[in-house]
């Protein structure tokens, strides 16, 4: 009898022990899938980021901060954009390959050739066209004013090498807009340098700056495309369709697919 | 009611008795084949396999069965002693006594067998012979060389022991029948039938799949290990039903009973 209790109480040891063993493995499996999904979710929510953190970590300088750098050293040369409003320019530059200062210079060229015409006219006839003109150039009343002043001066010389300042080539573009973006802070601003230093075969600045639009807006489709089109520019092309595939898994973006068979076939 | 656990405990005793012969698929298969081979010329048939598959109850059907049959003799249990062995197979022979002061010389044996060629075959059916000694093992191999007398024989199978491998079994043995640990199917049959066979249906029918299932993966299917086992689990039964009948009133077959004995038995660590 002793013994048969004896039995029992080792059985309930057994049990116990038993019991313990299944309670620890349960929560420790718990806890990896928890873990797990955990990681999860954070890698499906960095995307490009980690990436980028990586570069900036090697680096050891933001990207952003050279750009800054860059832009307080050029500042002293730009002589255009105080003349013309930031606003302006996001209004028209849809497409980086025409630069809006360009069109300024278009608008002022017309200007100069209807004011030369304008001058051989009476000079009512020439402050009214003036007048209409306003309504379709990218000045604002008080640069209109300004300009008129100068218009109204009769030696054209001054006139022209004011318009010489205006003459800009796509640096000078770049340049405006990267001031513009240092104060915007603007996704696609970034997405329009990008795609200019592309335009000049400058890859690794446009990766790079593809790479700070994604930072701002991740579902920027352009942002991803870009940075995969500069990474295979760059000869990375398993890394760009890396994370071109990364990013069709996610957005289904037909564009990203083209671009992966694009790259595929060698076309970029 | 304790009465009858305590008759349920006692049919998993482990004895060799035709009685207590279970019949499965797999221990059919070996007797036939057992069967079939003494009908071939053959000296020697070795049953082997680990302790507990079944191998001294096989032979002891076999004994049961062709006793009327044929001139079978069978050695249950290891004669250690030289003297003792050519004793028996002398007396089993020639069905003479043979005085207490005297002994079978081994030639004089030989030349006895001889003189029966073609006259007689004799089965001597023999028992636990890892037991036996080499030089004895020789005078077995050279009596069967005669073709009067015809040798069954069980060994264990050891691990670190091929005992195939030694020379008197290599050049003699032409028939070799393996026995193997139960499988979950045969060992169900097994406790079911030795439980109905004895009028034990209710309890019987108790023991689930799942049951089965705990008890051979602790007994690993050896039938020596499994009537232990029973045993064991019948005689706390035993005690509780005496005792604390509270405790083994269910109607479900106790698992903490399945584990209580493998406690005690030492399958499991508590």
């Amino acid at each position: 009898m002793r013994k048969i209790n004896e039995l029992e109480k080792k059985w309930y040891y057994y049990r116990l022990k038993k019991f313990l063993v299944s309670a620890v493995g349960f929560s420790t499996t718990i806890l990896l899938i928890l873990l797990a999904y955990y990681f999860y979710i954070i890698q499906k929510n960095s995307s490009l980021e980690p990436k980028t953190i990586y570069q900036k970590n090697v680096l050891g300088v933001s990207k952003i901060a050279i750009a800054n750098q860059r832009l307080n050293d050029l500042n002293k040369s730009i002589i255009v954009a105080k003349k013309l409003p930031i606003e302006k320019l996001e209004e028209v530059s849809l497409e980086p390959i025409i630069p809006v200062i360009d069109m300024a210079k278009e608008e002022s060229i017309k200007y100069v050739k209807k004011s030369q015409v304008k001058r051989s006219n009476s000079v009512n006839e020439h402050h009214s066209k003036l007048v209409k003109a306003k309504a379709n150039s990218y000045l604002t009343a008080k640069e209109l004013s300004q300009i008129t002043k100068v218009e109204t001066v009769p030696t054209a010389q001054p006139h022209v090498t004011k318009k010489m300042k205006f003459q800009t080539t796509s640096e000078n573009y770049l340049e405006t807009m990267q001031k513009k973006f240092l104060k915007s802070k603007n996704a696609r601003d970034a997405i329009l340098i990008s795609k200019a230093f592309y335009k000049k075969s400058n890859y690794s600045e446009a990766e790079q700056w593809a790479l700070s639009a994604n930072k701002l807006d991740k579902n920027l489709d352009e942002s991803w495309l870009l940075f995969a089109k500069s990474k295979a520019k760059l000869g990375k092309k398993q890394e760009a369709i890396n994370i071109l595939a990364s990013y069709y898994k996610k957005s289904h973006s037909a564009k990203a697919r083209v671009l992966i068979g694009q790259i595929k076939t060698g076309k970029i | 009611m304790s009465n009858q656990y305590k008759g349920l405990k006692d049919i998993f005793i482990d004895t060799v008795n035709k009685n207590n012969y279970v019949e499965l698929e797999s221990a059919t298969y070996n007797y036939s084949l057992l069967e079939s081979s003494l009908v071939k010329p053959l000296k020697m048939i070795l049953l082997f396999g680990k302790p507990g598959t079944g191998k001294s109850m096989l032979l002891n059907k076999l004994y049961h069965n062709l006793k009327e049959h044929y001139e079978i003799h069978y050695f249950d249990a290891p004669i250690l002693s030289e003297k003792a062995f050519l004793r028996n197979i002398y007396e089993s022979m020639s069905g003479q006594v043979i005085p207490e002061n005297m002994r079978v010389n081994f030639d004089g044996l030989l030349k006895y067998c001889q003189k029966l060629k073609e006259k007689r075959e004799v089965v001597f059916l023999l028992d636990e012979c890892q037991l036996y000694s080499e030089p004895l093992m020789e005078k077995i191999r050279l009596l069967s060389d005669t073709r009067v007398v015809k040798f069954v024989i069980t060994l264990h199978k050891t691990d670190d022991e091929d005992i195939i491998a030694k020379e008197h079994f290599k050049t003699r043995i032409w028939e070799v029948i393996e026995m193997q640990n139960a499988t979950e199917y045969d060992l169900e049959l097994y406790i079911q039938k030795k439980m109905i066979q004895k009028g034990f249906i209710e309890i019987s029918n108790k023991i689930k799949k799942k049951h089965i299932k705990y008890i051979h993966n602790v007994t690993k299917g050896n039938f020596r290990e499994t009537n232990k086992y029973l045993y064991t689990i019948f005689d706390i039964y035993e005690y509780y039903e005496k005792n604390e009948p509270q405790k083994v009133s269910g109607k479900r077959f106790s698992k903490k009973i399945l584990e209580m004995a493998a406690i005690r038995l030492g399958y499991i660590n508590a």
